[in-house]
């Protein structure tokens, strides 16, 4: 009694606290944990009987069935491979760029252009993946492409962009950090504006130069944003950007050996039986990956700094 | 660390409360809505009072990019139905590139429908009648479709038959499907080429020769990545590389890449690619539509139907002629081209069917399904003859996905005999090997779906003549089977005996 009645207390002495969490929890139990339950159906032959409640409970349970498409040929090792390869790249590479961009823009005397050159960064990022792929395309285009174009005037041979798989490993990660980085150097522009200037008035007067001010001010006060960003990003390590590895090669099968990922790899298998538990069971085994990565990088960055941890 | 922890847990819970309370709150207010709705319907439906029975709502849901006046033509449909069959209709369309995925969504979440499309190219027919999608409409129709099965050409049933039973009321419309060469006669009279002699694939090179010479700016054989070749094989599944050979009474399923057919059709294609009568990028080309419009093409291959050259004149703007590559023969997907099904969810089966047979029969009501409202979307000529009205741009329906075509008003410049001719052409169609069998594939889901990855990796550089055949002929054969082609091959096999043995011919 004594305890519900301190529990009604707080609710009462923190209702505006909890009155701001409400929609975001509202949002995450409705669109992530009730849908968690449908995980089950990955164990399922899912079939209709009635409503969905219903369905789910009449359809028979198949076990790791709706797993196996995923594990059967040798294109498993390849879709894993190209996964896993891209995201860490897309990580590294696209942290070290971002970070370095929003120290650029930060350092940018002129205000008004470092706004200029921001917004510039950050358009490509609303753009749909349909549209990049035709800016690509426009590029890469055999006979109406930009880079043939060029090619033919200095006196080389067109390229059939669309067939060759050697160069696309390069032009996915130009065309995903291209896209990508001015959104993510804004977050940390944002940091680096909340760090205290008079951190920076005391290294000057210690005489520190710019660059050293960067390496011992700014980095460091960085770091655990970066940390948390690279563990979250760590945790979709085994989700691939769809319209990225389907749109941009325009779905070219002389391709695949480099662009198909476990993401397109479910498209193309399921597209045709829709079976709803093994896209279902496909979605689990990409979670669970990403459950079991980002607790144990989280366990090793806990090792060397606690508070830069996720939890 | 202890109190933070303790008031985030208490935070947590108090917040889980208040969305329980507010998810109560939700479903009270949708039922309270459903009451109100309820009773709208009876009253009005009382106030009405020409049916005894209270009219029921018919939710209908149908493929094509959604129209503006969809509700304002769906009020004068239901005005009719409501004194004919005692129904009202709601129809609800999703567009072209939506309706497989929302429908399955709707299906699968059991969503309240009566009537929805469904055919061999959208929304799979034969697949959600076997996950349970589709109520079997056998019984219904002996009741209340005998409209439906004296109008329909006896084929469209009987090949639409999923283990047995009918799930879909097949729209009335071209039976047989044929494959013709298309020509834009432009250029075809421009280099005076004759079609006469065309037929096979390796029957077009002259005139791809010539065209190549006479005209560098045109495209001679215009393909896109849906390109296929022809061969006399019937597909156990749509782009899906098992096979039966046409007139094969054993009924023997092959990998059609292994097929002598297919290996000489590979061949000429690559002969034709490296010598620049296929466009270079043919096998990540999505559709013909540019080059279309432009007219730079001069052959291509296609689907026919009665007439078809003059829909597509009319069409792109230039004339077109075409000429067969394959004899006219009934596919299952021809005679899946476009089906009503009734939810098996549905509480209203029995008015949904009625209301099905109404429209295959009724003049009156089908052509206000596909053109909307006489005097605002179209008027009346002579006859049977129609005219779009401005209006009608708010109301454009896709005939052939609305049920029986064979009773749509003519459209100007239509032959006036244009049914019968459709009904000439559907008698002449002979049944091709596999029509009246549906491969069931729950067994094999997982070796098809690895299959399905398999093939679209050099399905299209080989169907377009981009990739060398001798090369990479025997690397797909060999990446299909470690696929586990066999596996789907032998299981499709005893189906097919299994099914062959029922039909005793």
């Amino acid at each position: 009694m004594k305890a519900l009645g301190r529990f009604f207390k707080d609710i009462n002495r923190n209702k505006a606290l909890l009155l701001m969490v409400l929609p975001a929890t509202v949002w995450f139990l409705l669109f992530s944990y009730l849908p968690m339950l449908g995980a089950v159906i990955s164990f399922k032959e899912y079939r209709i009987h009635g409503g969905f409640l219903s369905s789910f409970i009449h359809s028979r349970w198949v076990g790791f069935d709706n797993f196996k498409f995923l594990f059967s040929t040798d294109d498993a090792y390849t879709i894993t491979r190209n996964t896993l390869l891209y995201n860490i790249v897309f990580i590294f590479i696209g942290l070290v760029l971002a970070v370095a961009m929003a120290v650029i823009l930060s350092e940018i005397a002129n205000k008004k252009l470092a706004k200029w050159y921001q917004t510039g960064m950050f358009m490509p990022y609303f753009l749909s993946w349909v549209i990049v792929s035709y800016f690509v395309y426009s590029f890469l285009s055999f006979d109406r492409g930009v880079i043939n174009k060029i090619a033919l005037g200095l006196g080389m041979d067109p390229q059939q962009w669309y067939s060759e798989p050697k160069y696309w490993p390069f032009i996915i990660i130009v065309v995903f950090l291209w896209k990508s980085l001015g959104y993510n150097s804004v977050v940390y522009l944002a940091a680096i504006m909340g760090i205290d200037k008079s951190l920076y008035e005391a290294a000057m007067i210690d005489g520190a130069n710019k660059w050293q001010q960067i390496r011992n001010v700014t980095l460091p006060m960085l770091t655990p944003l970066m940390t948390i960003l690279t563990l979250l990003a760590i945790g979709r390590i085994f989700y691939a950007d769809f319209g990225l590895f389907y749109q941009v090669p325009r779905d070219s099968g002389t391709l695949y050996s480099v662009t198909n990922v476990i993401d397109t790899y479910v498209y193309r298998g399921l597209k045709t039986t829709g079976e709803i538990g093994m896209s279902t069971a496909a979605g689990l085994y990409q979670s669970f990956v990403g459950f079991v990565l980002v607790i144990t990088s989280n366990y090793i960055v806990r090792r060397f700094n606690k508070d830069n941890a996720l939890f | 660390m202890g109190i933070t922890r303790k008031k985030a847990a208490i935070g947590l819970t108090s917040a889980m409360a208040a969305m329980l309370l507010l998810s109560a709150c939700g479903s009270n207010g949708g039922n309270n809505g459903n009451t109100a709705a309820n009773n709208n319907t009876s009253s009005s439906g009382n106030a009405g009072g020409n049916n005894a029975a209270e009219p029921v709502e018919l939710n209908w849901y149908t493929i094509g990019t959604p129209q503006k006046d969809v509700d304002k033509v769906m009020e004068a449909v239901s005005a009719y139905t409501k004194d004919k069959i005692g129904a009202t209709v709601k129809m609800t369309m999703i567009d072209w590139g939506d309706y497989n995925q929302k429908m399955q969504v709707l299906t699968a979440s059991g969503a309240d429908m009566d009537i929805m499309f469904t055919a061999a190219w959208a929304f799979d027919y034969v697949q959600n009648a076997r996950k349970g999608a589709f109520a079997p409409i056998d019984d219904l129709l002996t009741q209340y479709g005998k409209g439906i099965t004296d109008t329909l050409n006896p084929a469209f049933l009987s090949g639409s038959k999923v283990d047995g039973k009918n799930y879909g009321v097949p729209a009335n419309k071209e039976l047989p499907v044929s494959e013709v060469w298309r020509f834009n006669k432009n250029i075809l009279d421009q280099n005076k080429l004759s079609i006469t002699d065309v037929r096979s694939l390796e029957s077009l090179e002259p005139l791809l020769k010539t065209v190549k010479q006479n005209n560098p700016d045109v495209t001679p054989l215009q393909v896109d990545k849906n390109f296929t070749p022809y061969i006399p094989y019937d597909y156990l599944i749509e782009k899906f590389p098992l096979a039966v050979k046409l007139g094969d009474t054993g009924y023997k399923i092959v990998n059609v890449f292994e097929t002598p057919e297919m290996k000489q059709a590979l061949e000429t294609m690559h002969k034709y690619y490296q010598a620049g009568y296929i466009p270079t990028e043919a096998a990540t080309l999505e559709s013909s539509s540019d080059v279309q419009a432009t007219g730079k093409w001069f052959a291509d291959k296609a689907t026919t139907q009665p007439f078809a050259d003059n829909v597509w004149s009319t069409s792109y703007g230039y004339p077109i002629v075409s000429t067969p590559m394959s004899d006219a023969l009934i596919y299952n997907s021809s005679v899946m081209g476009s089906m009503q099904a009734i939810s098996a969810n549905s509480k209203h089966k029995e008015k949904a069917m009625e209301f099905l047979n109404l429209l295959n029969t009724d003049p009156v009501l089908r052509n206000m399904v596909d053109s909307g409202i006489e005097g605002t979307h179209y008027k009346k000529t002579d006859g049977d003859y129609m005219e779009n009205l401005p209006e009608s741009k708010n109301y454009d329906m896709p005939t052939f996905a609305l049920g029986n075509i064979m009773i749509t008003y003519l459209n100007p410049g239509d032959p006036a005999d244009k049914w019968e001719q459709f009904k000439k052409y559907n008698d002449a169609g002979k049944p091709a090997a596999l029509l009246g069998f549906n491969f069931d594939p729950t067994k094999v889901s997982s070796e098809i779906a690895a299959v399905q990855n398999a093939k679209e990796s050099f399905w299209a550089p080989l169907m377009t003549g981009t990739v060398d055949p001798d090369k990479y002929l025997p690397q797909a054969i060999k990446k299909l089977n470690d696929a586990g082609l066999g596996k789907i091959l032998t299981e499709a096999q005893t189906q097919l005996d299994a099914w062959k043995a029922t039909q005793a011919k």
